[in-house]
């Protein structure tokens, strides 16, 4: 500011306070924004459209053919900063010679979004949804176990493969379509050896 | 110094200087260029580089640039020469590394993520280090996996050709089951003859497989290295003390693995003479108990509905109670105790201060009293020493070893790989005296038959054979002319004729061996069951001893005598004094100055040492009524003796049976209170092994529900039993114990021994020895002519006691068979076919089974594992029970069999 405003004359202090200056000036502000649109929402009757970048509650998936993508790698319990994945894992049954996960659970109370995990999946199983509305005042029904996160990454599904493609992990293409990283045999697009 | 000449690591070389880097180093001639550079602590990469078997040169990256060489030399397989000028860094051969890791991965499936050998694999860090990110047509292989084989599963997709699973093989375990083979064009590691894999089991192959191309079936898929938490312990089976790594995840144990491992590759070719880090079948593939759900998880009581769960507080206080009323009613001496010595050395100490200090009975024993005794009290009492006198070093650098009444290699299969790098690297002659084929006796130079259980005959030929030989040493035998001359009395007094009609040795061959053992500078002898476990096991070590002493092998270094312990804390249970006549530091209870000072350090009087027993006095006593309460710790009496010796009756006429121990067991189903004990993988303590070693037991699971370690239940009774004994863990154990012998905890390191015979030869030999050679028949002719066939009761390799039965990894590879095993021209004699059920009978009785071949015993022999006891084979054998050391002997006996 200028000194010379500060040093307001003593002649325009009344003249101001005699006009009501300071309320007429709010006034108009709040005038004109009567007319603007409102940068809030009503939530929960309106929602924000979230880009698909967005890190929401983590979810697995499938492929198209409906076998579960997870190989049970365990990668993303390595990576996750938080510690909150626990990967379970055994040979599976119906696919000699390929590993599964026979149990996964993510603890959304302590995980942070760092999305490490995703990157870290090697078979791209896990991705962040669009999903944040799960809150309960059941603190167990936070520890999403295998099925929970199986219904959110069907649910989900399309913004899931968005959020994969917003972060360059997955081409929208068919090459990628074809889910080349089915371990461990499609690797080589060969077809599972058969058990001797 | 990592030497690895082809030949002696013993043999001098020449020394020569070379540069390193421009480094001077000086070396021996003919060594690894390899090793003179990881020596100077340089570490280059190399991936089929092991230092316990010679280099194999298969990986291509080990290069280093030689002065005067256009391109990189593979370091491993090249030889030190003086003057040589080596560069170990540099871009060249960063890059020329780089292409090898590249050569490698083109071929590779890249299947990390599913592939168990992830975050431990040294193809993967091979590729991070060198940064490869790029692969130009590269082409799996694309091959199915190998699972024709029990325990690994092939899978050469994975394999990099390095070699190592073979070399270890051949070179360490000389079973050689391995080899490349070439199949459509590609290198494959299959068994021998392209067919499931069937060798020992040993694992080794697995721990130094670089990559994941061999993996455990056991635990396949089931883990990543990042998820196990990893507990050095050691192995609770044999008295080999193997170190080994627990490895847990949450409450289950996923797999074990050993100090050998790929990623251990750099160590001294000589210090294998002390041990190589590897494992037998059963330590690491034996693991599936600890966590098993037929585990204990309450105390039980016997009410008249059978057995229900207890709380730890009611059962502690009906015992108590009961154990306070039977002692003010019948006095201490009506309570005793056996306890296992699978126990850790502190829980055995403890277990004898409770019987003795807090309830006064000097009945106490432990399963050392089924052999080791025999041998212990036998050298303690000739020559001073209560343990093996060789430890792995002495064994391996030995020039002659003489095998006596053991199957080393099933019983300690670690401890018997030192007799194999004594044959192999040390070019040791190996005497094997053994009825049957075993795979000891079929690498041995000089593998010598013998009659089935006439081990103790050969001992005495082999004594009168040096004696008469005059083999003798003559320094050793003129100190004392007195013992000598009642030695050449006493075996002068036996005949050759009898002596060969029972060994089935010639005198000339009986020459031959002594004369090998008795001039060689280094000589060893080991000798185990078919010793201490047999008939006269007591007298037939002190014979034993006689043969070292007139050879002048009893105290010279790098000699000695020696029987191999069969359960892993055998060595303890007799440090720790868990023998009625001894006390801690085997010291003998008889002896009053002993007892007084213990009775001191534990502000206690102990009982008189006369009415004490031994095991099979004990039993005998139940029986009679004497004894009224019986305090079983892990021990199986019932299970393990034959019926004869009335155990079963013994058992069930006492008033109050406590079973302590991981599992319900047989002995357990007649216990009136059965509590729950922890296996050694939740316990915190050590082992004492075969050569006097102390090892660490680490905790690597949570006690499983309500089971206990044994030490903290001995100390709750004891306390309440009104001695207190305050321990808030088994360090505070371990302090006493060292406070009382000095010097006991050596971990880690063996202590040598010298025998010190002077005093037994001056005083007390003469006396003896005339009893101890002489002629005793044990078995009439018509005997013969009506059980023909001699029969032995022992130990599988897949097995280790009753224990092992319990490990369903190891059911799988050795089941229960039930059927007794004999040589198949005996078989075909008596038209025996695989469904064909025989009838075996003793004089103790009979039991039907059918039968299969064993290509390894001898006509007229049969063999039974003692782990079971489907059909009960063990009951056919006679009892009998050593007069010195009142170890039971029932391992042996001879049969009809008749088909039906
Ligand atoms: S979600 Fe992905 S990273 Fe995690 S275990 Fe499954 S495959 Fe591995
Ligand atoms: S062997 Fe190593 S590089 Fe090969 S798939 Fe397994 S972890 Fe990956
Ligand atoms: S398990 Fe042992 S004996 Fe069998 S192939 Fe491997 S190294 Fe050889
Ligand atoms: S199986 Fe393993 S140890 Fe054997 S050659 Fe192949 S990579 Fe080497
Ligand atoms: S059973 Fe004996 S030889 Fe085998 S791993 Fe255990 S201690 Fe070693
Ligand atoms: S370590 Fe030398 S070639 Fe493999």
């Amino acid at each position: 500011m200028t000194e010379k405003t500060e040093e307001k004359s003593l002649l325009r202090e009344v003249w101001d306070a005699l006009s009501f200056s300071e309320i007429r000036t709010a006034m108009r502000v709040a005038l004109k924004h009567m007319f603007v649109k409102p940068v809030t929402f009503q939530y929960p009757r309106e929602k924000r459209t979230i880009p698909d970048a967005h890190r929401g509650a983590l979810g697995l998936l499938r492929y198209d053919d409906g076998t579960e993508r997870c190989v049970g790698c365990d990668l993303c319990e390595a990576a996750c900063p938080s510690r909150c994945i626990k990967v379970v894992s055994a040979e599976n049954p119906e696919r000699p010679l390929s590993r599964y996960a026979t149990e996964f659970y993510i603890d959304i109370t302590k995980c942070v979004f760092c999305g490490y995990c995703v990157e870290a999946c090697p078979v791209n199983a896990l991705a962040m949804t669009k999903m944040y509305e799960y809150s309960t005042a059941d603190k167990r029904q936070l520890i999403f176990d295998k099925k929970r996160l199986y219904e959110i990454g069907e649910k989900h599904i399309e913004d899931a493969k968005r959020y994969l493609y917003a972060h360059n992990q997955e081409k929208n293409d068919t090459e990628s379509l074809q889910y080349r990283y089915k371990f461990p045999h499609q690797v080589a697009g060969l077809t599972p050896p058969q058990d001797s | 110094m990592a030497l690895k000449p082809v030949t002696s690591p013993d043999t001098e070389a020449p020394t020569i200087q070379l540069t390193i880097d421009g480094q001077p180093v000086q070396t021996k001639a003919g060594v690894s260029l390899y090793d003179v550079i990881s020596e100077t602590g340089k570490i280059i990469p190399a991936m089929c580089y092991h230092y316990t078997f010679d280099p194999f040169g298969s990986c291509g990256m080990c290069l280093v640039m030689v002065e005067g060489k256009k391109a990189p030399v593979r370091s491993c397989t090249a030889k030190a020469e003086g003057g040589m000028q080596v560069r170990t860094e540099g871009d060249d051969l960063f890059q020329a590394r780089k292409k090898a890791v590249e050569k490698h991965l083109t071929i590779h499936p890249l299947d990390c993520p599913v592939c168990d050998a992830d975050g431990h694999c040294e193809l993967q860090d091979m590729a991070f280090q060198h940064g490869v990110t790029n692969l130009v047509n590269a082409k799996p292989k694309g091959l199915p996996e190998d699972r024709r084989s029990l325990v690994l599963d092939f899978n050469m997709n994975r394999c990099i050709l390095c070699g190592e699973c073979i070399n270890i093989c051949k070179d360490v375990q000389m079973v050689d089951a391995l080899q490349f083979f070439k199949k459509e064009g590609t290198t494959h590691v299959v068994a021998k003859g392209d067919e499931g894999l069937v060798c020992e089991f040993c694992g080794d192959c697995l721990a130094v497989c670089p990559v994941g191309a061999i993996t455990n079936k056991y635990s396949k898929y089931i883990y990543k290295p990042w998820q196990l938490k990893k507990t050095t312990s050691t192995c609770a089976y044999c008295a080999d003390g193997c170190q080994m790594s627990i490895e847990t995840s949450g409450k289950a144990v996923q797999r074990v693995t050993s100090p050998l491992s790929w990623k251990n590759k750099w160590g001294d070719r000589a210090e294998t003479a002390k041990g190589h880090g590897g494992l037998c079948v059963r330590g690491r593939f034996g693991f599936q108990y600890i966590d098993s759900k037929e585990r204990l998880g309450m105390p039980l009581v016997r009410t008249e509905e059978g057995f229900v769960p207890r709380s730890w507080f009611e059962v502690m206080d009906a015992v108590v109670g009961q154990m306070k009323a039977i002692k003010t009613q019948h006095g201490p001496n009506a309570i005793a105790g056996l306890i296992t010595a699978r126990c850790t050395n502190e829980e055995l100490y403890l277990f004898q201060k409770l019987m003795r200090a807090a309830i006064g009975t000097s009945q106490v024993d432990s399963s050392a009293r089924y052999g080791h005794l025999n041998f212990t009290r036998a050298l303690q009492h000739a020559a001073g020493v209560g343990r093996m006198m060789n430890g792995y070093e002495e064994i391996t650098k030995a020039n002659v070893l003489l095998l006596i009444g053991t199957d080393i290699t099933e019983t300690n299969p670690v401890a018997s790989l030192r007799v194999k790098e004594a044959i192999r690297v040390y070019g040791a002659q190996v005497i094997v005296a053994t009825s049957r084929l075993t795979n000891i006796a079929k690498l041995a130079s000089h593998p010598l038959p013998i009659a089935a259980g006439s081990e103790r005959w050969l001992i005495q030929a082999l004594v009168k054979a040096a004696v008469e030989e005059d083999l003798v040493d003559e320094a050793a035998t003129t100190a004392t002319p007195e013992a000598f001359a009642a030695l050449k009395a006493a075996v002068a007094g036996l005949s050759w004729e009898a002596l060969t009609a029972r060994t089935g040795v010639s005198r000339e061959a009986a020459v031959e061996a002594v004369r090998l053992y008795a001039e060689a500078p280094k000589a060893v002898i080991l000798c185990a069951e078919g010793v201490t476990r047999q008939i006269e096991g007591y007298a037939s070590v002190l014979n034993l001893v006689d043969l070292a002493w007139v050879t002048g092998k009893l105290t010279r270094p790098g000699c000695g005598v020696n029987a191999l312990p069969e359960e892993a804390n055998e060595q303890g249970a007799v440090d720790m004094g868990v023998a009625s006549e001894l006390l801690p530091g085997q010291a003998l209870y008889a002896d009053e100055d002993a007892r007084t000072k213990f009775a001191t350090a534990w502000r206690c009087s102990l009982p008189p040492p006369d009415p004490s027993a031994t095991l099979m006095e004990i039993l005998k006593r139940c029986r009679e009524g004497r004894i009224k309460a019986l305090y079983l710790v892990g021990e199986n009496p019932l299970a393990t003796l034959p019926a004869s010796t009335g155990v079963q009756e013994a058992l069930e006429k006492v008033q109050l049976l406590i079973c302590q121990d991981p599992f319900l067991t047989e002995t357990g189903r007649l216990a009136h209170v059965v509590l729950p004990a922890t296996t050694f993988a939740e316990k915190d303590g050590t082992f004492t092994n075969l050569e006097g070693k102390v090892n660490r037991v680490r905790p690597a699971l949570e006690p499983y529900e309500e089971a206990r370690p044994d030490w903290e239940i001995f100390a709750a009774l004891g306390t309440a039993l009104g001695y207190p004994m305050e321990y808030e863990a088994a360090q505070d154990v371990q302090r006493e114990i060292m406070k009382l012998l000095p010097g006991y905890y050596n971990l880690g390191e063996p202590r040598p021994v010298t025998a010190r015979p002077e005093g037994y030869l001056r005083d007390g030999y003469v006396r003896e020895v005339a009893a101890r050679y002489a002629a005793n028949t044990d078995r009439t002719e018509t005997d013969q002519a009506v059980r023909p066939f001699a029969l032995t009761i022992g130990q599988v390799l897949y097995h280790s006691g009753k224990l092992s039965a319990r490990a369903s990894g190891l059911l799988q590879l050795y089941p229960s068979k039930g059927r007794l095993q004999m040589n198949p021209e005996d078989l075909a004699q008596l038209q025996l076919g695989p469904q064909d059920v025989v009838r075996v009978t003793s004089t103790r009785g009979s039991v039907e089974l059918r039968t299969g071949p064993n290509h390894d015993l001898a006509r007229g022999t049969c063999f039974f594992p003692d782990h079971f006891n489907e059909p009960p084979v063990k009951d056919l054998a006679e009892c009998v029970v050593d007069p010195t050391t009142g170890v039971p002997a029932f391992k042996f006996t001879h049969v009809a069999i008749e088909k039906l």
